[in-house]
């Protein structure tokens, strides 16, 4: 990133490809649209271009990268605020990669992961946000806290209802798909 | 700890970033409580389900876009800007102009530099040229120059006899009064108290201006203008005091002018009287 913002663009290539595929999997996560979310990554590049010599060399890159992420999810947001924009799209359930041997196995594997999919897209922005960047995007709970701008401990207690939350929401789904 | 503060705990547990006396402390407590046992595996199915969700892969599409865009950046970065194209350009036409090996170029300065000598001590040295004789337009012209001049010194001369006589009465007895403490009063003086004697509104001005002209009761033009304007002063006090003056100055030629206002008996009785008298000190 430094040689980035020293002028040479050409390293932003570099950058590109150590980061957009957990960029793309957190604002699949986020948004639950992948179209959208390759727009996104984009977005998010074209930021750390144009803001690059706001880059300050303290601390990781991915949390500034996050950072500009957030910022991007929120505009994203704030355009589509209908309902519909905001559903999850079924091919991402759908598209989910299957290694199992049996069909059953197969068929019940992919039901219980559309499940959580369900789940997870069901949690309020916050709290899913927190279980993404954690579980997902492998951020340390001191670092998510730099990046909500609050203390380890309301990360923690955060992640705790997300969590809960997730497994009520997930045990209901199962449950009504049973019945 | 209570059950509550146990299940807080869980995700430390569960990554292993509890210190390791919280960490017995809660596999004691899980040991014995069904509670925290259910919330325990209950939470170990939802992290392991969460963590099975497999990582999405973007399309091909996002990378190409990509790559395509930060070739149009770097080639838009990478353009001259053209102020620098102008200035290259600039510079290459006067290295163009300058000699190529340093002696030459040490020459060429030297000969600047003796060259600019050279013309900067011509120059200040350079005598005036004599001043060309006008022709004969010039000469008209100048001609009327000074006439303009002229005229428009007469016009300023009459703008400020005009602002005179626009003064206040005060002021005007004041400036008639400032000539009776002359000891020498020339033709314009004289003229200006014959002028101030003969238009004056001021009854007062008009006295003080024949009495300033009591000195110069000798000279013809005096005793003239104060019989001039007699006829037209309106004034008996007036009337009084120049023929009185004009009686002082034994002037033989006021006599006409004595008997014509002696004759007359539109004016007042005290001024036909004083007409009578100086008539027969004439």
């Amino acid at each position: 990133m430094l040689a980035v913002r020293a002028g040479d663009l050409a390293r932003l290539g570099d950058l590109f490809e150590r980061h957009q595929q957990p960029l793309y999997g957190f604002f699949v996560r986020i948004t639950g649209q992948r179209t959208a979310s390759e727009d996104l990554v984009q977005l998010v590049f074209y930021r750390i271009l144009k803001y690059r010599h706001t880059y300050r060399d303290e601390g990781k890159f991915s949390a500034w990268i996050y950072h500009l992420a957030r910022k991007v999810a929120a505009d994203h947001f704030r355009k589509h605020t209908s309902k519909a924009a905001r559903d999850v799209e079924p091919e991402v359930v759908e598209a989910l990669p299957d290694h199992s041997p049996k069909p059953d196995e197969k068929a019940a594997r992919n039901d219980d992961l559309a499940l959580m999919q369900s789940a997870l897209s069901q949690l309020p922005d916050e709290q899913r946000e927190v279980l993404v960047l954690h579980r997902f995007q492998n951020l340390r709970h001191d670092e998510i806290a730099r990046l909500l701008d609050c203390s380890v401990g309301a990360v923690k207690v955060r992640a705790h209802r997300a969590l809960a939350t997730l497994r009520d929401v997930y045990f209901r789904l199962r449950r009504e798909r049973l019945a | 700890m209570n059950c509550e503060r146990i299940q807080e705990c869980f995700i430390d547990y569960q990554s292993g970033t509890l210190p390791t006396a919280d960490a017995a402390q809660i596999r004691n407590h899980l040991k014995s409580c069904l509670t925290c046992q259910r919330e325990w595996s209950g939470l170990q199915e939802t992290l392991l389900k969460l963590d099975r969700l497999p990582t999405p892969v973007p399309s091909g599409r996002m990378a190409a876009q990509f790559y395509a865009w930060l070739e149009e950046e770097q080639r838009t970065a990478d353009a001259p800007n053209p102020f620098a194209i102008a200035r290259s350009r600039l510079d290459a036409l006067i290295a163009s102009w300058l000699p190529a090996r340093p002696l030459f170029q040490a020459a060429a300065g030297l000969a600047l530099l003796l060259g600019g000598i050279w013309a900067g001590s011509h120059l200040l040295n350079e005598q005036p040229s004599p001043q060309p004789t006008p022709s004969a337009a010039e000469a008209r012209l100048l001609a009327e120059v000074s006439d303009l001049r002229n005229r428009v010194d007469s016009m300023g001369q009459f703008v400020a006899y005009s602002l005179q006589q626009q003064q206040s009465g005060n002021r005007r007895l004041q400036g008639v009064l400032t000539t009776l403490d002359r000891s020498e009063t020339n033709d314009r003086v004289l003229a200006e108290l014959l002028n101030t004697l003969a238009f004056d509104p001021s009854t007062n001005v008009r006295l003080c201006a024949l009495e300033a002209l009591y000195p110069h009761v000798g000279r013809d033009e005096v005793r003239a203008g104060v019989l001039a304007a007699l006829p037209r002063e309106a004034s008996p006090l007036v009337q009084v005091a120049m023929i009185d003056f004009v009686a002082a100055a034994r002037d033989h030629a006021a006599a006409p002018a004595l008997e014509e206002l002696t004759r007359s008996l539109s004016i007042d009785k005290a001024v036909r009287d004083a007409a009578r008298r100086a008539l027969v000190q004439l």
